[in-house]
């Protein structure tokens, strides 16, 4: 036995896991695990955090979604909130916290300034493109938008997540 | 000691006795709102006064840009805690100082709360506080490297 | 905001607040706004109390130009106000004892009861949060039919459910294991430094703005200062708290005595020569607004100070000494917005 045949021992099996799982029924299998629970970080960007907060308790109830909030922790969430606008001087902790975020991690762009830069498009110090930064999945404008509208994000999350392939973010 | 009838003229009379051409000007422009314009040499002078009379604390400092009258006016607004009857008034001294560049002496020493303020204005006017124990960036990003942004000749055209 | 700080075992040494990183230039944008345009604008940095922001920007101008509410008005930003007030100690008080404490109850307590109000907002202005009610001159609209008896509902329901808030957290001795005796600001500390709000409350200096310099409706109506001596985390929380009582004392009063008239007064759009200056306290502490106007619709300086900002030199000088654990503490009981220090 050469001494590449362990890697190439998992290389192979890693390629067999890939090809199983792009199976119909246990592409679904794994989809569904990912639906049922997405755990969104704790970054209050700005002001829009306040309607996240206001999300994220009983009236809303996210936790019927599976998104639990008590947990927090970047190396343990799949889904990044932006809500609010990104300064200059936030970008680089935003994608501090998104490298650490392992994969398939989710971003959803909550809020006009985080879409655009909504009412403060013309200041000196903030980003108003940041698709250009972090790649992103779902846009919710408003100002800010109501708890049923960021829900309503989600739910159409889940259904781009549905019809993704499993290796798609990796 | 009973309280004087209207504080605001007592105030503005006790100041110009004992501070005589240290000020420029000092009025009460209505019920709970002082304004006292020193030269910029004395305001040191001044705003010890101004805290021996009873004003303890600073509330917030103000930098106006007049690039017309190539000034900056540095705006102090104090207020009182400890006396009841100053407790509603607001007081404003106000300093000019020169456009090119902007001095003048930290009152830190004085009125603790305004550290924070006179380093944002530092940052914001570039008026440079001497004595400050901390004059470093506040608000903006690590690496600005651009003139104090809230100047009036400083635009942002590739935002509008 | 990002804190640094430098320990010696389980002691803190040194702590160093790092802020900045939601500054977006507000000062900067509103001297190129029309001055209707920069009321939703200046009342973003604090959404959770917007309508303190946009009184404190409106009367500085409305002073300039001479313009007076009329009563009716000025009680209608009254009730609005302390709607507000209830709201927002409801948020902070839920984040520290909630959150910061290492539990979720409080937090849902606090953000379920706040929804009613954010409900009666609703019905009064139209938004959650974000209201820009105040124009110059008065508000916008009027009371709408069957607020009153929904806002006596709303009171009735919280105070009942205070009673159980009380009971759970109040005198809950883990909380208040965490709490008392932890921060203490002395009174003298607490001139010095310059802190206002609750944080000043909670170290016994009674100075309110409402009561110092009345505006709007605070003078006809009857309500306390609640003030305690001991400058802990604790004594903090409770002025909140207690707040919490007087802003619904003032609301039925308001309501009860609110005369009929007109809502507003027509005002030009311009801000006239000269600089006034705007004082109301918000939850977190007096904000103050400095306008100068020059005589066109866009002002000409509007320098604004916020609560939050006042009170940042508190969080260095009390987590000297203080052990790690208590860190959260200490930042909840300050009630900090990051948005409204960084404007």
């Amino acid at each position: 036995m050469s001494r590449a045949a362990p890697g190439l021992w998992v290389g192979s099996l890693r390629d067999l896991v890939k090809r199983m799982v792009g199976i119909a029924p246990l592409k679904q299998l794994v989809n569904w695990g990912r639906i049922y629970s997405l755990w969104p970080v704790h970054l209050m960007t700005a002001c829009c955090g306040a309607e996240l907060g206001a999300m994220m308790s009983g009236r809303y109830d996210p936790e019927r979604y599976g998104m639990q909030a008590a947990v927090g922790a970047m190396r343990q969430s799949d889904l990044l909130i932006i809500e609010g606008t990104v300064t200059k001087k936030m970008l680089k902790r935003v994608k501090v916290v998104w490298e650490q975020m392992p994969n398939p991690k989710y971003c959803i762009a909550m809020g006009d300034c985080a879409c655009s830069g909504g009412l403060f498009h013309d200041s000196y110090s903030i980003i108003n493109e940041l698709e250009k930064a972090i790649p992103i999945d779902v846009y919710v404008p408003g100002c800010p938008p109501r708890p049923e509208a960021l829900l309503n994000a989600v739910i159409k999350l889940r259904e781009k997540i549905r019809h993704e392939e499993v290796y798609a973010r990796s | 000691m009973t309280a004087p009838a209207v504080p605001e003229e007592e105030i503005v009379s006790t100041l110009k006795g004992q501070l005589g051409n240290a000020l420029k000007d000092a009025r009460v422009e209505r019920r709970g709102r002082i304004s006292v314009i020193p030269l910029r040499e004395t305001v040191r002078e001044v705003a010890a006064s101004l805290q021996r009379l009873g004003f303890d604390h600073a509330i917030a400092v103000a930098g106006v840009d007049y690039p017309n009258e190539k000034s900056i006016e540095v705006v102090y607004l104090v207020s009182s805690y400890s006396h009841d009857e100053l407790k509603h008034i607001v007081l404003s001294l106000k300093v000019q100082v020169d456009r090119e560049s902007p001095r003048l002496p930290t009152l830190t020493t004085i009125w603790e709360s305004a550290n924070l303020f006179e380093r944002e204005a530092h940052e914001m006017f570039g008026v440079n506080f001497e004595g400050h124990p901390n004059l470093q960036k506040l608000l903006l990003q690590d690496n600005w490297e651009g003139p104090p942004p809230m100047r009036k000749d400083v635009t942002f055209p590739e935002l509008a | 905001m990002r804190i640094m700080v430098r320990t010696d075992g389980d002691l803190i040494v040194e702590a160093t607040p790092d802020i900045g990183y939601v500054h977006r230039g507000c000062e900067k944008i509103a001297e190129s706004r029309n001055l209707i345009k920069n009321i939703p604008m200046l009342e973003r940095p604090n959404i959770a109390d917007s309508s303190h922001l946009n009184w404190s920007y409106i009367a500085p101008i409305e002073e300039l130009q001479k313009v007076e509410v009329p009563e009716r008005g000025r009680y209608i930003r009254t009730i609005l106000c302390e709607i507000n007030r209830i709201a927002s100690h409801l948020y902070g008080m839920a984040i520290m004892a909630g959150i910061f404490s290492g539990h979720t109850t409080m937090y849902m307590f606090g953000f379920g009861d706040r929804e009613l109000f954010l409900d009666l907002a609703e019905m009064l202005t139209g938004a959650r949060m974000t209201f820009s009610f105040f124009p110059p001159g008065g508000v916008r609209r009027d009371l709408p039919r069957g607020f009153k008896e929904k806002l006596l509902d709303t009171l009735n329901y919280l105070e009942r459910h205070l009673v159980a808030v009380d009971r759970i957290f109040v005198n809950n001795p883990v909380f208040i294991a965490r709490a008392r005796g932890v921060g203490i600001l002395r009174k003298e500390d607490a001139i010095k430094l310059g802190v206002v709000g609750p944080v000043l409350r909670g170290s016994g200096v009674p100075c309110d703005v409402r009561k110092d310099a009345p505006y709007g409706a605070y003078d006809k109506v009857d309500f306390e200062i609640p003030t305690f001596k001991e400058g802990d985390s604790l004594s903090r929380w409770l002025v909140r708290f207690e707040e919490i009582k007087q802003s619904m004392a003032i609301l039925r009063q308001a309501i009860r005595d609110i005369p009929e008239g007109p809502i507003a007064r027509k005002s030009p759009i311009v801000v006239p020569k000269g600089e006034a200056i705007g004082r109301i306290e918000s939850c977190r502490g007096e904000i103050n607004h400095y306008v100068v106007g020059t005589g066109s619709d866009k002002p000409y300086r509007v320098k604004m100070n916020t609560g939050s900002f006042k009170n940042l030199p508190a969080l260095p000088f009390l987590l000297k000494g203080a052990r790690i654990g208590d860190m959260p503490i200490i930042y909840g009981s300050l009630d900090y917005w990051p948005v409204e220090a960084d404007r």
